[in-house]
């Protein structure tokens, strides 16, 4: 598998590569081809390792030990554990609507622009297979029914946008942004002009004719998306965004299409747009309270 | 999910998955933190007022250590009791100097109207990271004022364990301290005199030292809870009286004396004498401390147990509630002390029983009606109102009542000592510079 690319850009050297379902780039602001070509290993290197160790479609990682635990308890390794802490520290902070055992759910749905609504008894069902505070998790032993699943992709391309850049940041100081699928950060600043210039995909309600880029500077810390207006399903005139409450397994009413969110990190960027999201119409209001820069269509 | 303020919480989460410090620890290490304040402090019936303006100032240092420097000046104006007790009787004294006298009307508390002083203090803590897991602070304290002088130094050691959730604390910390008090050190147990006449003194001026050594144990229990438990010892050894503080020698019908050594117009002498304390005291003291985080709120919850070998016992119970609300805070605060008497307490000396008649001397070794070492109770209830002003700042303002009331024992009803109200008001401000 050698899709990573590594071509001369204006500003330095432009590498891209595929992972996590997301096209990824790194921008690098560096003269010297073997550097460039030693940022970009490290980069492709830590999101295939995090895909491959977090991923939910795979059968050889913790996250299919623990989904196939059959209720028993599963020591992990260190880092996962940080991870689930993460998520469970989430889940307080969000009062439960972010919840790292509601992927279960896609179950029930599937966003693909039909009017494919799933019937009530089915979501009721697969709800009571949710739900963070059945879960038992201390000191890196998790267990948990038999029925129940977890899923870190709510969180894994953020932390790895973020793990990467503290991999980069230990061999140079050259400013590198990094890009994967929309959730972006910057070493540091760039030093030819001070800020990267990001391409972001704002949409005409939901129609793709109508889609189109805004530029905005981006001189430090990171971006994160959430929101995508082409994952929906429209019925009666009624719009079901991909954005599901875990409490009551349906989606959230009068969701924003598209939430940005600047932060230091690229994990607070997109946990914010996240959150920001899940708050339906009051979105704005949210994003507000937290004195962020944030972008919403 | 309620709308609210997550993003410190999001940050401190994030820090936590990343393994780094807090940004805010990283923002703190190019800047000063610097905090200014202003106090009020009033007591009630014309009692002591203290003006002070105070500056403290924080930096992280490159090498992972920490500097704090801090300054403070009380400016000090009022009367304050000076021992003896209100009679039936008008009573006059001399005062300190023995240039000049007062008089007090019957059914008033004897104050000293000559007190005025302002008092300057410089300190700083410099705090080197030994390692990873340790820390050491160095510290000094400069305080002076007309009369006063101290001087101390302190080391303080603390280690963190088990993950950081645990940190292990020991310090020690010396002070001399000298007086040299307008009119010079009055002889203990000997009476005031009159205006003019040769004064009992024992030297211009006399010290003390202070050691404590302190071990204490901080425990993160949970994500929300914290708790902290300090034992400290202390040794004071040396001059410990109030220089201006007399007690009252009463005849058999309760008035000051006035007759053998105490008839001041033959004598010279008042029916007043100096008090004396040990000269060595011996403190302890346990205190447990926890603040706990709600959602957004915090709870701080301390309790003091206090004893010395001058028989002095004192709780101490503080609880705070701090109420988070959109910007800003509301913190509510309650204060309950209840101290013992020292055990050489008294109210009053009498004619016969522990003075002698004729020669004026005292039977007792120790003696005083200084009002803090009677048995009392004081509580504080006080309100804080703080307002973040954009990232880097916040103001506050703080105001808090305070009602002590002694118990003096068995004392006639116009001779007790009155009850003390006072009020504080603070105005805060502090950046990030």
């Amino acid at each position: 598998m050698n899709d990573v690319k590594l071509k001369k850009s204006t500003d330095g050297w432009h590498g891209s590569f595929a992972a996590m379902a997301s096209p990824c780039e790194v921008l690098m602001e560096v003269d010297d081809e073997s550097l460039a070509e030693q940022i970009l290993k490290i980069v492709s290197d830590e999101a295939k390792r995090i895909e491959q160790k977090f991923s939910r479609y795979r059968d050889d990682n913790v996250i299919f030990r623990i989904n196939h635990a059959s209720g028993k308890a599963i020591l992990v390794d260190e880092e996962t554990a940080r991870l689930i802490d993460f998520g469970e520290n989430l889940y307080h902070i969000s009062d439960g609507l972010f919840d790292i055992t509601s992927g279960i759910l896609r179950k029930a749905w599937r966003f693909d622009g039909s009017d494919n609504i799933p019937k009530r008894a089915v979501v009721k069902k697969l709800v009571k297979r949710v739900g963070w505070d059945k879960v038992s998790w201390k000191k890196g032993v998790l267990s948990m029914k038999p029925e129940m699943e977890i899923d870190l992709g709510g969180i894994g391309k953020e932390y790895a946008v973020d793990r990467s850049i503290q991999l980069v940041q230990q061999i140079t100081d050259h400013s590198v942004l990094i890009n994967f699928g929309g959730d972006l950060a910057t070493t540091s600043e760039n030093r030819r002009q001070g800020y990267w210039s990001v391409g972001r995909l704002v949409t005409g309600k939901g129609n793709t004719k109508n889609d189109a880029v805004a530029m905005f500077r981006l001189s430090r810390g990171a971006i994160a998306t959430s929101g995508d207006a082409h994952r929906y399903l429209l019925k009666e005139g009624v719009r079901y965004s991909h954005v599901l409450n875990p409490k009551t397994g349906w989606p959230v009413p009068n969701t924003a299409h598209t939430v940005s969110v600047a932060a230091p990190t690229c994990i607070e960027a997109g946990m914010m747009s996240t959150l920001a999201m899940l708050q339906g119409d009051k979105a704005i209001e949210f994003l507000k309270l937290q004195a962020v820069e944030h972008w919403i269509d | 999910m309620q709308l609210k303020k997550i993003k410190v919480q999001m940050s401190l989460a994030t820090c936590t998955l990343l393994q780094v410090a807090s940004p805010g620890v990283q923002a703190a290490e190019v800047d000063w933190d610097v905090e200014t304040s202003t106090l009020y402090y009033s007591e009630s019936d014309g009692r002591v007022s203290a003006f002070e303006p105070a500056i403290y100032a924080g930096k992280d240092l490159e090498d992972g250590g920490r500097l704090d420097v801090r300054l403070v000046i009380d400016v000090l104006t009022g009367a304050s009791p000076n021992g003896a007790h209100a009679s039936t009787v008008a009573q006059t004294f001399t005062t300190p100097s023995g240039n000049n006298t007062y008089t007090v009307q019957p059914g008033d508390t004897p104050l000293d109207d000559t007190f005025l002083d302002t008092r300057v203090s410089f300190g700083a803590d410099w705090t080197i990271e030994l390692d990873r897991l340790s820390r050491l602070t160095l510290g000094t304290n400069v305080s002076k004022e007309y009369d006063y002088l101290a001087l101390g130094l302190s080391a303080a050691y603390a280690r963190d364990l088990n993950n950081r959730n645990t940190t292990l604390t020991a310090s020690f910390g010396f002070n001399n301290d000298t007086i040299e008090p307008e009119g010079g050190i009055p002889t203990a147990l000997t009476p005031m005199v009159t205006q003019g006449s040769v004064a009992n003194r024992q030297g211009s001026s006399d010290d003390k030292t202070i050691s404590d050594v302190l071990f204490g144990i901080t425990q993160i229990v949970s994500r929300n809870t914290i708790v902290q438990l300090n034992y400290s010892f202390g040794q004071t050894d040396g001059y410990q009286n109030d220089a201006f503080k007399v007690l009252t020698v009463i005849d058999a019908n309760g008035l000051p004396s006035t007759t053998g050594f105490f008839d001041t117009a033959n004598t010279g002498n008042r029916a007043y004498v100096y008090e004396n304390r040990p000269d060595s005291r011996q403190r302890n003291n346990l205190y447990f401390k926890t603040a706990h985080h709600l959602q957004e709120d915090v709870i701080n919850f301390s309790y003091r147990y206090y004893w010395d070998n001058w028989d002095i016992k004192s709780h101490t119970f503080d609880l705070k509630y701090r109420y988070q609300m959109e910007e800003s805070y509301l913190q509510p605060h309650i204060r309950y002390y209840k101290q013992d008497a020292a055990e050489f307490y008294t109210h009053n000396l009498s004619v016969g029983n522990d003075v002698d008649a004729t020669t004026g001397a005292v039977s007792r070794q120790f003696a005083s009606n200084d009002y803090r070492l009677a048995e009392s109770e004081t509580v504080t209830v006080g309100l804080k109102y703080g307002l973040p002003i954009g990232d880097t700042s916040e103001f506050s303002v703080r105001g808090e009542f305070i009602r002590q009331t002694v118990n003096d024992g068995s004392v006639l009803d116009n001779e007790q000592t009155p009850d003390l109200d006072a009020i504080v008001l603070q105005l805060s401000y502090s950046l990030i510079w």
